[in-house]
């Protein structure tokens, strides 16, 4: 699946987007981070560029992209995952969805050593998002606290200000620690020949307002335009 | 080729649209996603779920435009995007993405916006299509649809006066709320075009807000007249108050929606024909989505043929959102030396004025 050439790994799901560089086994070669707030979309092309460059690596010499898929910010996540796509359609390459919630706690782990951890990160002004290792993420409406099952730590993203500290301190080191975690987890898959289809790849959203349920991802659209004998994408 | 070949692509709203386009006129493909079945049963746009939806849709659109003109990156000399106005999740995806190709393929970066797009749709040729004359200048521009309309004039390529539009209600908003309110669903502006053909008496008047001299339009009274005109309706036919409770008779729906749609008609008409004297434009342009209302086609048709004025309307698929008119108007940027840079961001209120070339 993957033709050996380095990963480039985009997460975009918390206020600090990183970007890196890996090696096909996973290894972190090289990696840029910055505090991207909401408007993700205005540096990430220059800032790959820039990593490109400095790592004496050609675009085309790119064997994958890996792209967080989140939960998490819903501007970052679009704009990391369009990029995402325009870059593993020019280049022909591989692209793995990496989901964001998942990874920041397999960075947590290794950096908080043992004990089972939960993640919390913010969901719109007053909610929260919850990630257990291997269930669905699911909303915390804004004044209920995470049911912590005894021996359960807290890992909180994005919630400075509205989260214990140690919670605070244990996701800056899940940020810290994330790009290397989502590039072992982009080069098992790609090494398993798992990528995404690179149509189908979306973002995982947790929220949406109040009583709009979230279609399925190929629900409700009708292509036109296409030429007839051939098969709808 | 007689002129550059641009990708162009637009995801302002709910329309994923990728086209190839030949020298601003020709097109070589123009695929589009459409989600409105996607956003019917909300009666309105998700913009998250719309968001999502040009995500998934982005990559089978641009292979399929690719396929159908029989092109690959390598033929294209620029990549055209609509970058506002519109819904910010929506542009993002559109953005990020033609940067991206513009970045990876080493590709001129066009900046489009989306007003222009309506505008220029009308210089475009269907595959196939005879040659025409393209619209001629002096011209007036009128661009309706679910989010905008106005009145443009222009003696010149991507040169815009602003002449007037609406002081509250987008007519495209007015034709969803009216459609909700007689239960023919979203969106509103084909079923009630449909339904105001099948009227026979025409004799139900709904108020015309002529707001003076001005060329501004307004279609919220019109919204609050429809609504009592609708209940009183509804009360003479015995039936409850709230509309999802029973429906009319067919034959008061044609009447009632032939009557909101002639007032919305007679308004944009008149308003295009006097500024089209006014200027003493030689052409009349249509644009955006409710420029697809058979009505308001053939009245504003009629009246510019008697004054010997050239209309221009494109064809309905042209006339909602689609990639083609960004291919169009985007042809005209790169002409004047229009670029953007890779920190291109959405414009979600972007207005329509001359582009600054850089």
């Amino acid at each position: 699946m993957t033709t050996g050439g380095p990963i480039l790994l985009i997460d975009t799901a918390t206020t600090r987007a990183v970007i890196a560089l890996g090696g096909a086994d996973g290894s972190l070669r090289a990696e840029r981070g910055w505090t991207a707030g909401y408007r993700h979309g205005e540096e990430l092309l220059e800032r790959i560029e820039r990593l490109l460059a400095d790592e004496g690596v050609a675009l085309a010499d790119l064997g994958a992209v890996a792209v967080g898929t989140g939960p998490g910010a819903f501007t970052g996540l679009r704009v990391g995952i369009a990029t995402a796509k325009g870059l593993a359609h020019a280049l022909s390459v591989p692209i793995v969805g990496v989901a964001t919630g998942a990874a920041l706690l397999d960075a947590a782990a290794s950096a908080a050593g043992t004990g089972a951890l939960v993640l919390v990160q913010p969901a719109g002004p007053n909610d929260r998002v919850l990630v257990r290792r291997g269930e669905a993420a699911r909303i915390l409406p804004g004044g209920t606290d995470p049911d912590l099952a005894p021996g359960e730590r807290l890992v909180a993203v994005d919630l400075a200000g509205r989260s214990p500290e140690d919670a605070a301190a244990l996701g800056g080191l899940a940020v810290d620690g994330l790009a290397a975690a989502m590039l072992a987890t982009a080069a098992r898959r790609l090494a398993a020949g798992d990528a995404d289809d690179l149509a189908r790849l979306v973002p995982e959203y947790v929220t949406l307002p109040r009583g709009v349920r979230m279609p399925q991802p190929d629900e409700g659209v009708e292509v036109s335009g296409a030429t007839p004998e051939r098969a709808k994408p | 080729m007689s002129g550059p070949l641009l990708l162009a692509v637009e995801s302002s709203c709910d329309e994923t649209g990728i086209a190839l386009v030949e020298d601003g006129r020709r097109i070589h493909a123009n695929v589009v996603a459409s989600q409105v079945a996607l956003h019917a049963p909300t009666g309105g746009i998700v913009p998250e779920v719309a968001a999502r939806a040009h995500l998934r849709w982005i990559v089978p659109v641009l292979d399929e435009a690719l396929a159908t003109a029989g092109v690959s990156m390598r033929d294209v000399d620029g990549v055209a995007v609509t970058y506002g106005p519109g819904l910010a999740g929506s542009l993002l995806v559109g953005i990020n993405f033609a940067k991206t190709l513009a970045f990876a393929h080493r590709k001129p970066l066009v900046p489009v916006n989306h007003l222009e797009g309506h505008v220029y749709a009308g210089w475009l040729l269907d595959p196939g299509e005879d040659e025409r004359e393209a619209p001629p200048f002096p011209l007036v521009a009128l661009v309706v649809s679910g989010g905008h309309t106005f009145l443009v004039e222009m003696r010149d390529h991507l040169d815009y006066r602003y002449l007037g539009g609406t002081v509250d209600d987008a007519a495209g908003e007015a034709f969803d709320k009216v459609g909700r309110l007689l239960g023919l669903g979203y969106p509103g502006g084909p079923a009630i075009s449909r339904e105001a053909a099948r009227a026979t008496a025409h004799d139900r008047v709904f108020p015309r807000a002529w707001l003076g001299e001005s060329y501004d339009v307004s279609f919220s009274g019109l919204k609050t007249a429809a609504r009592r005109i609708v209940a009183q309706a509804r009360e003479d036919e015995g039936l409850p108050a709230d509309e999802r409770e029973g429906a009319l008779a067919e034959a008061t729906v044609a009447e009632l929606a032939w009557g909101f749609q002639d007032s919305v008609v007679d308004v944009l008409a008149a308003k295009t024909i006097r500024a089209a004297e006014e200027i003493g434009a030689r052409g009349i342009v249509l644009g955006g989505g409710v420029a697809a209302n058979s009505a308001l086609r053939a009245r504003i048709s009629g009246e510019a043929a008697a004054r010997g004025i050239a209309m221009v309307i494109p064809r309905p698929g042209l006339c909602t959102d689609n990639g083609a008119m960004i291919g169009a108007a985007g042809a005209r940027r790169l002409a004047a030396g229009v670029r953007a840079g890779l920190d291109l961001d959405a414009r979600p209120s972007l207005p329509l004025a001359r582009p600054t070339s850089r």
